[in-house]
């Protein structure tokens, strides 16, 4: 019906776009991590130094258990606590849909203005502390610690991504039959056997979904680093996202930044694929 | 069932309504629990707006950070906002969000739904190649390509341009995706009774095509708009004259040199807020949908 040059007339706009800004760039990371292409001189072929150097580096490493870290606080909060959220708002209650709206909220906020408004929550005469204060415990520092400094931003990225997964879960929650609810009710089950059962069941692709989704943007995190803590204090909230920002931009060492971004690129490779493989056994 | 022996009959209704009671009293309590949670939650979710709404309404005078918590201003005022907006050069940060955001949804609309129409209608050789392709790109980070990206703004000249700013995000795997999606819904005897007309496939893409899509294009429309008017990294990296700056590194700057001064940037965070809001709750169905495409693919 359509001749094959049509097809590619409509492709090629869109493919050369593909092609300049994802693909070869990404087979281009992956170049200049042999490389040490610093901008100023020209490029010089290293061989596998880059990596070697990224294994001794203590920076690397501190960047590395902080990404984790960083994920370990966030991702199951962010996988668990949203199933509950939208169990509580699938309900059919009066003004269901502004709670909805309120939750997802705070994931349209850029990270500016989420920066802006959580430094004062956390400022040593802030929100926080006040609570703390009203039941008489000590102020705590929240982004000037190093011990709570991670936790604090793990704080901020789990209510920005609640009501973001919520809706996922939601969605999933919709299509699950009510017969089944009704069948289980006639039988006696509480709200723990039903949702043992029935939803955690049936919400098992989402549950992978969110995983992956989340685990992804997990390791991929650093303009929350930027823009409230500067990866401080004492690089206690250096990621590797944030190491490789710095590494390229400030410090213009694009072959070492690039051996980085190829290390973790394929942690979040491993990862997925373990979440994969994972979900896939147990179906 | 009304076949039923006359003395069981009442038996019967006693039990039933002695139950209903009993479900009665149970969803009462739920409803209870439901509303008391929710509402905690929903106020843990706004804390931070309250508090920043308030803030900036504070007058010069009035303590901020003070024990207990202050959340109603002794004396309301908008002079922060006044002042944030003539000596910050706030009205430009807002015009340059709005001119990138304005490009931020057309180009991707446009390229992506360009690019999915022969995906999802046409047959040519190479296709699953192509599709498998653009679906791979997926699994690739923005992080990781970051430098190579930034090197090739860099070689076409486009630092401390706009289009450096946008060229990069304007295709997606995803919106293609999504788009191919929508075009796939469509019956296929609609091309062909259209090239029986005389028409092209342009002109089926543009005039056919496009307006049966609409719902699906204000989903991406909305999803790219709050990714434009949030964007923070390109153009934190790629614009070097502040007069270009978008309200989000305009925001950053300001964070940095008025530390001190937290009502004036409280009363900036709010103005940033405001059109994000307005987006929001005039297409909140969209948003929902845009959840739901997004999760059936995974």
């Amino acid at each position: 019906m359509y001749k094959a040059r049509t097809a590619w007339l409509f492709l090629i706009p869109t493919g050369v776009l593909l092609l300049t800004f994802s693909i070869i760039p990404a087979i281009a990371a992956l170049g200049l991590s042999f490389t040490n292409y610093n901008v100023f001189q020209p490029i010089e072929w290293v061989g596998i130094e880059n990596f070697s150097r990224a294994f001794e580096d203590d920076d690397f490493w501190n960047a590395l258990w902080n990404t984790f870290y960083y994920w370990i606080l966030v991702t199951p909060a962010l996988i668990v606590i949203p199933v509950f959220l939208a169990i509580l708002v699938n309900q059919q209650l009066m003004g269901i849909k502004v709670y909805r709206l309120i939750f997802y909220f705070p994931a349209l906020v850029s990270v500016v203005v989420t920066a802006i408004l959580w430094t004062w929550m956390f400022k040593s005469d802030g929100l926080f502390n006040a609570a703390l204060h009203s039941i008489g415990i000590n102020p705590v520092d929240w982004l000037t610690d190093k011990f709570t400094a991670m936790p604090s931003l793990a704080i901020v990225t789990v209510w920005q991504g609640l009501g973001y997964y919520m809706l996922f879960y939601l969605a999933g929650l919709q299509a699950v039959s009510k017969d089944l609810y009704e069948a289980a009710e006639l039988d006696g089950a509480g709200f723990w056997a039903k949702h043992i059962y029935i939803t955690f069941p049936s919400l098992k692709p989402i549950i992978f979904f969110v995983t992956v989704i989340s685990t992804m943007s997990a390791f991929k995190e650093f303009t929350l680093m930027l823009t409230m803590t500067a990866g401080g204090p004492i690089g206690s909230t250096t990621t590797l996202v944030y190491m490789i920002f710095e590494k390229a931009f400030t410090d213009l060492d694009m072959g070492y930044a690039s051996a980085i971004s190829t290390i973790l690129f394929v942690i979040i490779l491993v990862l997925t694929l373990i979440n994969k493989k994972a979900l896939d056994t147990q179906q | 069932m009304e076949l039923k022996t006359a003395e069981l009959q009442p038996n019967i209704q006693v039990k039933k309504s002695r139950k209903l009671s009993l479900k009665n009293r149970r969803n009462l309590l739920r409803w209870g629990i439901s509303y008391t949670l929710l509402t905690l939650l929903a106020v843990v979710t706004i804390m931070p707006f309250l508090w920043t709404v308030s803030t900036s309404l504070k007058g010069q005078n009035e303590t901020i950070f003070s024990y207990p918590p202050n959340f109603i201003p002794e004396s309301v005022t908008f002079e922060n906002f006044v002042t944030v907006w003539n000596t910050l050069n706030l009205p430009l940060y807002l015009w340059n969000s709005v001119v990138l955001s304005f490009w931020g949804v057309l180009l991707p609309l446009f390229f992506c739904s360009l690019a999915a129409f022969p995906l999802a209608r046409m047959n040519f050789k190479g296709k699953n190649v192509v599709f498998m392709t653009i679906l791979a790109t997926m699994m690739i980070p923005g992080e990781v390509t970051m430098i190579p990206v930034y090197l090739t703004i860099s070689k076409l000249g486009l630092i401390g341009t706009y289009s450096g700013v946008i060229l990069p995000g304007v295709v997606s795997a995803f919106a293609i995706f999504l788009m191919r999606q929508a075009f796939i819904a469509i019956p296929r005897d609609i091309d062909e009774s259209a090239i029986i007309d005389g028409a092209n496939a342009w002109q089926i893409w543009w005039h056919i095509l496009l307006p049966m899509v609409k719902p699906m294009l204000a989903t991406l429309a909305i999803l790219k708009f709050i990714g434009s008017w949030n964007n923070f990294l390109w153009p934190l990296l790629i614009l070097e004259d502040s007069s270009m700056y978008p309200l989000t590194v305009g925001l950053y700057e300001l964070k940095g040199t008025f530390v001190s001064n937290t009502r004036l940037i409280a009363a900036g965070a709010i103005i940033a807020l405001i059109p994000i809001l307005i987006v929001f709750i005039a297409f909140q169905s969209y948003f929902i949908k845009s959840a739901y495409s997004s999760a059936v693919k995974g």
